[in-house]
């Protein structure tokens, strides 16, 4: 010890290492997690779902391949366009449901762009609290969801960088971050204080910079701030996945749109590629995991098989084909979820797709309308619907004075 | 492997430790598998080329040692240079020669498909054949042979150096690794300092003034005469803060392990003239071109015309040397061009009788700075920009400078426009701050508190540097800009 206090350097690494303790304990510097530098998708959904007073009853979940037919299908029932970034629900399933059942439900659509069984699983453990959580989960799964060779690790995509923030990472780190670097960088932000919270210390520096340098260099009076579109095309690099109010807009569909087909097998021959295990095994370890949250917080699963076309499913082995569709309807059903198996049917054609896995509006309401079907006919989802719709419906009346019907 | 990542945060320490408890006489050998490690963590197959080429080296020089006649030697000589300058032709000048090729034969109407060879550029294949060449010219101009195959592997691909310089000079490192150096504190305090603000100039200095200078060579289209003057300087100190600070860190790394490798760079903004500027900027290669490339050319000796001829040769070659690429080509022929005019110059002004007085004079001294400056900022846009016609592109907007400062608002600084990331606006005034603390240094680089400033200013750098780089660090940091090269 005293040969190390021989050195500045020595000295300047406990210095840091007291000042990140000081740090992390100063309440000045506590950040909330839902405090996010800025909104990509996952930003909004997370906003819009911790700041909605209302608890849903159904709860989406899956990648774009449930997303895009969501929010396409509400687009053409409501007649207008939707913004994705703020449009949070299902309003044709919460229609076609209670047209089904009589049940009044509320949706909340927690489906992501690239949203990996790892993010759902986060999804579900970390934001599903008691006050929060819904009756029913509908989750969406594709053969991407556990086949992607382009995805380097479970904390490389964007809804981790957001869900990871809220919850303890530590039972699932090695599974999150199989990479070293990953988890040593895991690791040293729990170790100091600064370096785990680098991104909102940088924010909160930035936003303090922000107003030195507004004062010192005003925007000039007879100009505009350049758009976003044109910051996104000056600096790309620059929060790349960052989503503003009104940009990501689902417009109804005509029959023309329908028609159109885009090809996008080059992208999933890549994403397929040669099997890779550890993602694969994974990906499945946080499906099953998923679930079994889900079960222990009460709540009821509806696995849905997600349909894709007969090109993009020839992409895949014979074997990699069996084992997916096996190992998802095997684990589901252990688990104690429900299971709607579209991937092995011919009910959905290739005029259904707007490219060989995303069902268009027209082809999403078919599916929609399959999952209200085979929903609305399983007792065990209903009877959860029924449970809560009594006692929350209950409570809103009380709360709105009698005015809501059941 | 990266310097500004965390491999390297767990590598340096684990071979710094290693170093430090292994016997002398396995330092080396310890060192030079931590340098194969060091590369092969990119690619592992290019070990075997920078393996390839040491071996090559070191059985083909002593040749031109044991040549008894000149002639002989010269030939040895010429084998190996070729050798050395073939494979870095092959890996770093294959699709431009294609590209050439194809060109030409388009001008005679010949529609030539390319091979596509699937090349990728080996990391610091440039600066290691330049070791190489260096050792060789210099056994033959009759320096002795380097007797320890390890410690010629060790000078090639010594892993502070190994990517991006300094381009080291194997009569000054070859003796250090015979010294059984003993552990000195000191060691760690002066290379951990120096690999701090070496990491600062990168992060914290060129990655943020990156995004700035990216938009305006991107968009050119998009800024004003002055906007792309600012982004030009922002350039300009990116360059610089990036490559200094890269060279920081490689010393600071070797200074760990008690060696001393060449310093690159003694503040080049504030030269005095264009050739003083190439005293100052990237030294390691200023000096290799002129030993290697300018003197064997004829150097100075032929008169005026053969001099100026050898000057943008040498330049022209060491724009090439850059990059495989007629914008890095045109940037060395500007180079050479303004080294010419401005031996006419002082000629003139001593044929004039005024060189003597004006060079005496602060007024003008702080004029030439500017100046220089400002011919070397013309010169980055030949530098940065992606294609020739962008570059004339942004350097005829540059011209329009006057016309827009004699009616200067701040409205025609459409930098000004883009509010986050909120870099942009702040050039203005970080690039003023980045030109003062050039002349701050320079006024501090003579005075006791500065060489050697108390414990405890030393100790409080360093926290202020690491609790700045731990904030601000981005999860990914761009690579050196040097690395390409």
């Amino acid at each position: 010890m005293t040969h190390l206090l021989k050195t500045k350097f020595a000295l300047a690494v406990i210095v840091f290492s007291l000042l990140s303790v000081l740090v992390g304990a100063s309440k000045a510097f506590q950040f909330e997690p839902s405090r996010f530098p800025f909104l990509s998708w996952t930003g909004w959904t997370i906003k819009s779902f911790l700041e909605s007073p209302e608890r849903s009853n159904v709860l989406f979940l899956g990648s774009s391949l449930v997303l895009v037919p969501l929010d396409g299908v509400d687009a053409d029932f409501l007649g207008r366009k939707i913004d994705g970034s703020q449009h949070h629900n299902s309003c044709y399933f919460e229609s076609k449901f209670k047209e089904a059942t009589g049940l009044d439900i509320k949706s909340f659509t927690f489906a992501l762009p690239g949203e990996m069984p790892s993010d759902a699983y986060l999804v579900v453990n970390n934001l599903l609290t008691q006050n929060k959580k819904p009756d029913v989960i509908v989750y969406g799964v594709g053969p991407r969801d556990f086949l992607d060779n382009l995805l380097p690790s479970p904390s490389a995509t964007d809804p981790y960088r957001f869900l990871s923030r809220f919850g303890n990472l530590d039972p699932v780190a090695s599974r999150m971050m199989p990479d070293w670097m990953d988890r040593l960088n895991y690791e040293l932000g729990k170790l100091f204080y600064v370096y785990g919270q680098r991104s909102d210390l940088a924010d909160w520096a930035t936003g303090k910079s922000v107003g030195l340098v507004n004062s010192l260099l005003p925007l000039p009076q007879d100009k505009q701030a350049v758009s976003f579109d044109d910051r996104r095309l000056l600096a790309p690099e620059y929060r790349p996945c960052e989503v503003l109010a009104g940009q990501a807009l689902f417009r109804p569909s005509t029959p023309k749109e329908w028609a159109n087909f885009s090809d996008n097998l080059a992208e999933y021959k890549k994403r397929y590629g040669k099997l890779k295990w550890d993602t694969y095994l994974t990906q499945l370890g946080f499906f099953a995991d998923t679930l079994e949250i889900a079960r222990s917080k009460g709540i009821r699963v509806v696995v849905v098989m997600m349909p894709i076309t007969d090109i993009n499913r020839a992409l895949l082995s014979d074997f990699n084909w069996n084992l997916y569709c096996k190992s998802v309807s095997t684990m589901a059903r252990r688990k104690g979820a429900s299971v709607i198996n579209l991937s092995e049917t011919d009910y959905f054609q290739r005029s259904d797709f707007m490219d060989t896995v995303h069902l268009h509006s027209l082809g999403g309401r078919k599916w929609l309308d399959v999952v209200v079907a085979s929903m609305s006919g399983n007792h065990k989802v209903l009877s959860a619907l029924k449970n809560t719709q009594t006692a929350g419906g209950a409570a809103r009346i009380a709360k709105q004075g009698g005015e809501t019907q059941l | 492997m990266l310097f500004n990542s965390l491999q390297y945060l767990v590598f340096l320490p684990t071979v710094f430790l290693l170093f430090w408890l292994v016997p002398h006489r396995l330092r080396v050998p310890l060192l030079l598998v931590a340098s194969y490690v060091f590369y092969m963590s990119w690619r592992p197959i290019y070990g075997l080329l920078i393996f390839g080429l040491t071996l090559g080296n070191f059985l083909l020089v002593p040749l031109i040692a044991k040549a008894q006649e000149t002639k002989q030697k010269k030939i040895w000589l010429g084998v190996v240079v070729a050798a050395n300058l073939i494979t870095l032709g092959i890996f770093k000048y294959a699709y431009f020669g294609m590209g050439c090729v194809k060109s030409g034969l388009n001008l005679f109407g010949v529609d030539w498909h390319e091979p596509h060879l699937h090349i990728i550029l080996p990391l610091g294949i440039s600066f290691f054949v330049f070791e190489f060449i260096h050792y060789a010219v210099e056994v033959y101009r009759g320096k002795p042979l380097v007797a320890k195959f390890m410690d010629f592997a060790l000078f090639a691909s010594f892993f502070p150096t190994q990517i991006a310089g300094p381009i080291k000079r194997y009569m000054d490192f070859i003796p250090q690794l015979d010294i059984p150096a003993k552990f000195k504190w000191e060691y760690i305090d002066e290379g951990m300092q120096l690999i701090l603000v070496g990491l600062c100039k990168k992060v914290l200095v060129a990655d943020n003034l990156a995004l700035v200078v990216q938009a305006g060579f991107s968009h050119p289209e998009k800024f004003g005469s002055l906007d792309l003057w600012l982004i030009t300087y922002a350039f300009a100190f990116q360059i610089f803060f990036d490559f200094a600070g890269y060279t920081d860190i490689a010393r600071g790394s070797a200074l760990l392990f008690g060696y001393k490798v060449p310093i690159n760079f003694n503040l080049p903004y504030l030269a005095a003239n264009v050739a003083d500027f190439w005293h100052r900027w990237h030294i390691s290669l200023s000096t290799w071109l002129r030993d290697y490339l300018f003197i064997p050319l004829g150097g100075s000796r032929g008169g005026k015309w053969l001099t100026n001829r050898n000057l943008f040769i040498t330049m022209a070659l060491g724009g090439l040397w850059h990059g495989a690429a007629s914008h890095y080509l045109a940037w060395g022929v500007y180079q050479g061009v303004v080294l010419i005019l401005h031996r006419e110059y002082v000629e003139l002004l001593k044929r004039v009788g005024v060189y003597e007085k004006l060079v005496a004079s602060k007024l003008y001294h702080v004029f030439s700075v500017v100046c220089t400056f400002h011919i070397v900022c013309v010169g980055w846009v030949f530098f940065r920009a992606e294609t020739e016609t962008s570059a004339m592109q942004i350097i005829t907007k540059l011209l329009q400078a006057p016309v827009d400062l004699l009616h200067f608002t701040t409205s025609q600084l459409s930098i000004l426009q883009i509010r986050d990331p909120i870099i942009f606006p702040s050039v203005i005034l970080i690039v003023p701050v980045l030109m003062i603390s050039q002349v701050v240094v320079n006024w501090l680089s003579d005075k006791k508190i500065y060489k050697n400033p108390p414990w405890a200013i030393q100790v409080g750098m360093m926290v202020a540097m690491m609790c700045l780089l731990t904030i601000f660090s981005p999860d990914t940091s761009p690579r050196f800009i040097y690395f390409q090269f």
